[in-house]
């Protein structure tokens, strides 16, 4: 199944190649940010707003303190630097909130960075940062969108004609979803290193995250300095989700406070941090209304979706809501609809990308109403999914995505026969079946890479992605080498160092073996093409003559044979650049899930769940069933204990993990993972997009799994025990 | 205040203040930055390292405590060059994604097998519930632990 | 998160120890709840006193049937005592369910009775087996039931200048089961409820519940139901009566249930 080599494997590519990455990390050589120990460093530690909302009226930082080198207000940045960027959303209108390097007059979220001190140790810092004076004036928070009066992005798209439809429908069916914020968590939290070489005018910033080419970009931007003059090293990270994708305010901060103060800086932040300041997933409702006709097939569709932003936009704070916005008609041929997100404003940490970044959300708010109108109609779920599946592609989709190809109706059907539905209720427990199903974009925009040969005949690949534990260093070596017809161990792979990788995208949004490993694919291509032209000059054959064998030597027709390294020896250097851009494409799923709930206490067992992922080609199974069995966790997660809860004051009741709670493995229920694969035509591999369809699939199982084990009462995640119990009471079942 | 504080068999002789913690006297005064620091509140495991061959959170001690006791960490499962089973256990079965929680995992795996040879599913998923991964969804680890623990015995050298 | 500075003494005796007990000091025993509280800057004592160098407060015997143990005995000890087990059998289930055995090594049962978490589960067994904590200060020794030293949460009646330091448990009576169950959110996660049972049928009966109040009480209306001869649902329900929320006095409900049935066995 998921590690066993797909039907179309290759020599490499389709096996379950195991990670080359690995032994460095089993043997504890790697070096994530903290573990970077620059002598005679400047510790950062923050002074962060306890108040979700207030007036500032001044910041008073102590006398110089033994350890402390200085302190960074707000006033010491003006003129220096603006607030973070905004990125818009096509179609759509964003408001000019992006968020402060510090706060200067007003705190708007309880967590906020409000100044920086810097000292020798970080205890130290954080000595000295307890002994910052702000006057503080605080202010009635705003902590719901329905309170909010502040709208800081709006997209609408009205196709199709939504009116009739929902004239002549049969049936009309509402309903209404909420998913609370969740925290990222990943395991190591966020960090940067900031180095400023006056003479040559170089910042050198080290930075756990997703990417450099954003992170410089960002940094670019707001500090107002050419692109060249700025390096960044993306070191080993631990994980991301994300959270790392944009520069943080704190790592502006680093880089600037390297700038004037002339010192290395260092941020390491700490978990306490990681909780509260950094920018959290979901927190979004909608209202569906689903138009059917007599025979249950699908009219049109109406959604209002409505976003709890926070205080600021950061760079990508709009982005999800725009793309549950996008997918609204999901895995469905539905061919007018009518979609509203509004972000509002509220005085909590702003959201941005979490894992599945609105595709979750958008699987949810839809799958849910389907199971809701299954009910009304008095109709099998399955069965009333089947009669409206999109089969026939390229689809283009009433809200204007092309969904490039896709097996939706295989998904479904190995879903269902693998979970093996069951609804059942005793004195004891209730059990019952649900189906999630979702179209999930992946890739889009371009990536680039970089194929060189090494003196000793090695391939040296740069690419613009950029893993935090995908695997791409064995992934795109397979692809490499398979291309080339040599050995892994006759291929390197460079990533994260902005001097040594091609400008790229970066990693997010489940794009990178799309993209980055096209980009690689076409990159070997093109030296190959370099290569044969070379072989040709000194083998003295005609251009279309020399001829790729075993071992990446190439040969004349008379059998005159060069190798990689005489190749590399006869043009020293030679390497070959490719930038892959492709529209997105589309990967799907169906997940099922059995779960049981005890009558006594409302506990909830999983009991198993299936995953059928459709990401087209898959490179490497083994790989990409770990991005489903990690997306999956995540998504139980959501399902059972996460959730991020500011109390009535806007102050975070999750700062520490006695607050928000992470499943362990004693949680993990037996999951069986499969895969369909249509391949997409979109890029050379033919391969989607894996990385987020765990998170996608599971909280819309689980909802409608649990409403079946309820007799069709909903609840929103995450099920605890009290609503479980409370609604199982009410339904009579 | 000075100390001295064994690593994997090497003696680090150090002057730090009282609240310094292990974890960071570990990875920031030995240089052995393998252990990995996730949360400082006990509860991730990452930090976790052997202290006289059992499993503890080094965020929780302070680096005091520990002059002249001897501690483990990842640095000195495989000592000389070889894998130890769970590493290539680990490598095997796709227990890793970021490897951040990883060092913590095989510390305590290593200790927990070494009192539990011959453990059931259910007790390796309980005892696998002291550390936290965000990327892996766990199976793979709890597989990983499993097939170390039947290595470790030599039920595979006969093919079971 | 860095701890905030403070003064650091490791005595070698309880002798040693005593005299830097205060309000400005704080105990250092496995360090599972104090230096965490250390790192998020909650406690900000002047002086640590780290009592691990006092081996005279780590032991596990049984002296005229009566079982004492050192506060400094770690958790992973009392797990592992033969002793305990065979004759105490509701502490071995207990510290079984005690954070993971990561914090095991290190934490201790005087640490764990003296911080007093609600959720904690030591605290609840010892009182349902009518445990007696032994103190001492300069001005002498006393000994106190669970009634009178767990006070709310996180809060006993220990005064700053007194020391934990001895736990002192009854005879279990013959043929007594033990039962102990709790629901935490995730495995090895505070306990949001939990109940703790030792039961004779018809004559002994002691029953604590974990998270159904401030402090870990026991049920007594429950235990001499089922002296009385009361059906183990009855009996828990008996102990609940008093829990405020529907939910919460069902769930605690069902775990002392449930305790109740493994004591009865």
């Amino acid at each position: 199944m998921g590690t066993e080599a797909g039907l179309s494997a290759g020599r490499l590519v389709g096996r379950p190649v195991r990670r080359r990455e690995d032994e460095r990390i089993l043997r504890g050589k790697t070096r994530y940010l903290d573990d970077i120990d620059p002598p005679g460093a400047a510790h950062v530690a923050f002074v962060r707003s306890p108040f979700a909302h207030a007036r500032i009226g001044g910041v008073e930082v102590p006398d110089a303190l033994e350890g402390t080198f200085a302190a960074i207000t707000a006033a010491d940045l003006e003129g220096r630097v603006g607030d973070l960027p905004v990125q818009g959303i096509q179609g759509g209108w964003v408001a000019e909130q992006g968020h402060p390097v510090l706060a200067s007059e007003e705190a708007l979220y309880s967590g906020q960075p409000v100044a920086a001190v810097l000292a020798e140790s970080r205890a130290l810092a954080e000595d000295a940062a307890e002994l910052v004076e702000v006057d503080y004036e605080p202010l009635e928070p705003v902590l719901d969108t329905r309170a909010s009066d502040v709208t800081m992005s709006r997209w609408h798209k009205l196709s199709g004609d939504v009116e009739g439809a929902f004239r002549s429908a049969a049936h009309v069916v509402r309903a209404s979803h909420s998913l609370p914020r969740l925290a990222p968590v990943p395991m190591e939290p966020r960090g940067a290193i900031a180095s400023y070489d006056e003479a040559e005018d170089i910042l050198t910033v080290w930075v756990s995250a997703q990417d450099s080419h954003r992170q410089l970009a960002g940094l670019a931007k707001v500090l107002d300095r050419p692109e060249e003059s700025i390096h960044v090293i993306v070191p080993d990270v631990g994980g991301a989700f994300g959270s790392k994708g944009v520069p943080a305010p704190e790592t502006v901060l680093v880089a600037l406070a390297a700038l004037t103060t002339g010192r290395t800086v260092k941020w390491a932040e700490d978990r306490e941090e990681n909780l509260v300041a950094s920018y959290q997933g979901r927190g979004v409702e909608a209202d569906v209304e689903l138009a059917l006709d007599a025979d249950g097939k699908m009219l049109g569709l109406r959604a209002r979706i409505r976003a709890d932003l926070g205080a600021y936009l950061m760079p990508t704070t709009a982005i999800p809501a725009h793309t549950t916005a996008m997918l609204m008609c999901g895995v469905y041929d539905i061919q007018a609809a009518d979609v509203e997100v509004v972000g509002a404003r509220t005085n909590k940490v702003p959201t941005g990308p979490y894992r599945g970044a609105g595709r979750p959300e958008a699987a949810y708010f839809l799958e849910c109403t389907v199971d809701v109108a299954a009910r009304e109609l008095g109709m099998d779920p399955l069965e009333l999914r089947r009669r409206n599946l999109v089969r026939e592609f390229p689809y283009k989709t009433a809200l204007g995505w092309t969904y490039d190809s896709g097996d939706y109706e295989r998904c479904l059907e190995l879903a269902a026969e693998l979970v093996g539905p069951e609804r059942r209720s005793d004195e004891e427990r209730v059990v019952g079946t649900g189906f999630g199903m979702y179209v999930e974009r992946a890739g889009g925009q371009f990536e680039s890479a970089r194929a060189e040969l090494l003196p000793d005949g090695r391939l040296l690949v740069r690419s613009g992605s950029s893993p935090h534990g995908q695997g791409h260093d064995t992934t795109f070596a397979q692809l490499a080498a398979e291309r080339l017809g040599v050995g892994l161990e006759d291929v390197e792979l460079r990533f994260g160092d902005s001097e040594e990788v091609p400008r790229g995208v970066g990693t997010f949004a489940s794009r990178s073996v799309a993209m980055g490993g096209s980009a690689v694919v076409e990159a070997v291509d093109a030296l190959k093409e370099k290569c044969a032209a070379v072989a040709a000059r000194v083998l003295e054959v005609g251009e279309d003559e020399p001829a790729w064998g075993e071992g990446g030597s190439i040969s004349a027709a008379d059998g005159r044979t060069m190798s990689l390294r005489e190749l590399a020896a006869a043009e020293p250097g030679i390497h070959a650049d490719a930038r892959f851009s492709s529209d997105l494409s589309f990967s799907s799923g169906a997940y099922g899930a059995v779960v049981e709930i005890e009558r006594a206490t409302g506990s909830l067992r999983v009991q198993r769940l299936v995953a059928v992922d459709d990401a087209g080609n898959i490179v490497n199974p083994l790989l990409a069933e770990g991005q489903v069995i990690g997306g999956i966790a995540q998504g139980l997660g959501q399902c059972l204990v996460e959730e991020a809860v500011y109390d009535e004051e806007g102050n975070p009741t999750f700062a520490s993990f006695v607050g928000y709670s992470l499943l362990t493995a004693a949680e993990m229920p037996p999951v069986t993972a499969a895969f369909v694969e249509s391949p997409t035509p979109l890029n050379p591999i033919g391969a989607k997009g894996i990385g987020e369809g765990g998170s996608i699939g599971t909280p819309a199982a689980m909802a409608n799994a649990v409403a079946d084990a309820l007799g069709g009462i909903r609840v929103d995640p995450p099920f605890s025990e009290e609503k479980l119990w409370g609604a199982l009471r009410k339904s009579g079942r | 205040m000075r100390i001295s504080v064994e690593v994997n068999g090497q003696r680090f002789e150090e002057e730090v203040e009282p609240r310094l913690l292990l974890s960071d006297f570990i990875r920031h005064r030995a240089g052995l930055t393998g252990t990995k620091v996730g949360c400082e509140q006990g509860v991730c495991g990452a930090c976790t390292v052997q202290l006289d061959g059992e499993p503890i959170r080094s965020c929780l001690m302070l680096a005091v405590q520990a002059s002249g006791r001897a501690i483990r960490t990842v640095e000195g499962l495989a000592p000389n060059g070889e894998l130890h089973p769970l590493q290539r256990a680990f490598h095997e079965a796709h227990a890793l994604q970021c490897g951040f929680c990883t060092p913590g995992f095989l510390m305590s795996m290593e200790a927990f097998l070494r009192e539990h040879p011959e453990p059931r599913r259910e007790d390796v998923r309980e005892a696998l519930a002291g550390n936290l991964c965000r990327c892996t969804g766990y199976l793979g680890i709890i597989e990983a632990v499993e097939r170390a623990a039947r290595e470790m015995r030599g039920a595979d050298v006969q093919g079971g | 998160m860095k701890p905030p500075p403070f003064e650091y003494q490791a005595p070698a005796s309880v002798e040693e120890a005593l005299p830097l007990l205060g309000p400005d000091s704080a105990v250092l025993a496995g360090g599972q709840s104090l230096v965490p509280l250390l790192n998020l800057r909650l406690a900000r004592p002047e002086l640590v006193v780290d009592l691990n160098g006092i081996a005279e407060l780590d032991y596990i015997h049984a002296d005229d049937g009566v079982l004492r143990i050192g506060a400094m005995t770690r958790q992973v000890a009392l797990e592992r005592s033969e002793l305990v087990r065979e004759r105490w059998p509701l502490l071995h289930k207990a510290v079984r369910f005690v954070g993971h055995a990561q914090i095991r090594t290190r934490g201790t049962v005087g640490g764990s009775v003296a911080h007093a978490d609600p959720a904690a589960e030591l605290p609840v067994a010892l009182a349902a087996l009518r445990a007696r904590f032994l103190l001492r200060s300069p001005r002498g020794e006393r000994v106190v039931g669970a009634a009178e030293l767990f006070v709310g949460p996180l809060s006993t009646s220990r005064e700053p200048d007194e020391l934990l330091f001895e736990i002192e448990v009854p005879e279990h009576p013959a043929g007594a089961g033990a039962g102990f169950s709790e629901h935490a959110r995730t495995h090895g996660d505070f306990a949001t409820a939990g109940a703790a049972a030792v039961v004779v049928p018809g004559s002994h009966a002691g029953i604590a519940l974990l998270g159904a109040g401030p402090v870990p009480a026991r049920a007594e209306a429950a235990e001499e139901a089922l002296v009385g001869g009361a059906s183990a649902r009855e009996a828990a329900d008996l102990a609940v009566r008093d829990v405020e929320g529907e939910h919460r006095r069902a769930l605690c409900g069902e775990l002392a249930r449930r305790a109740i049935e493994e004591a009865l066995g």
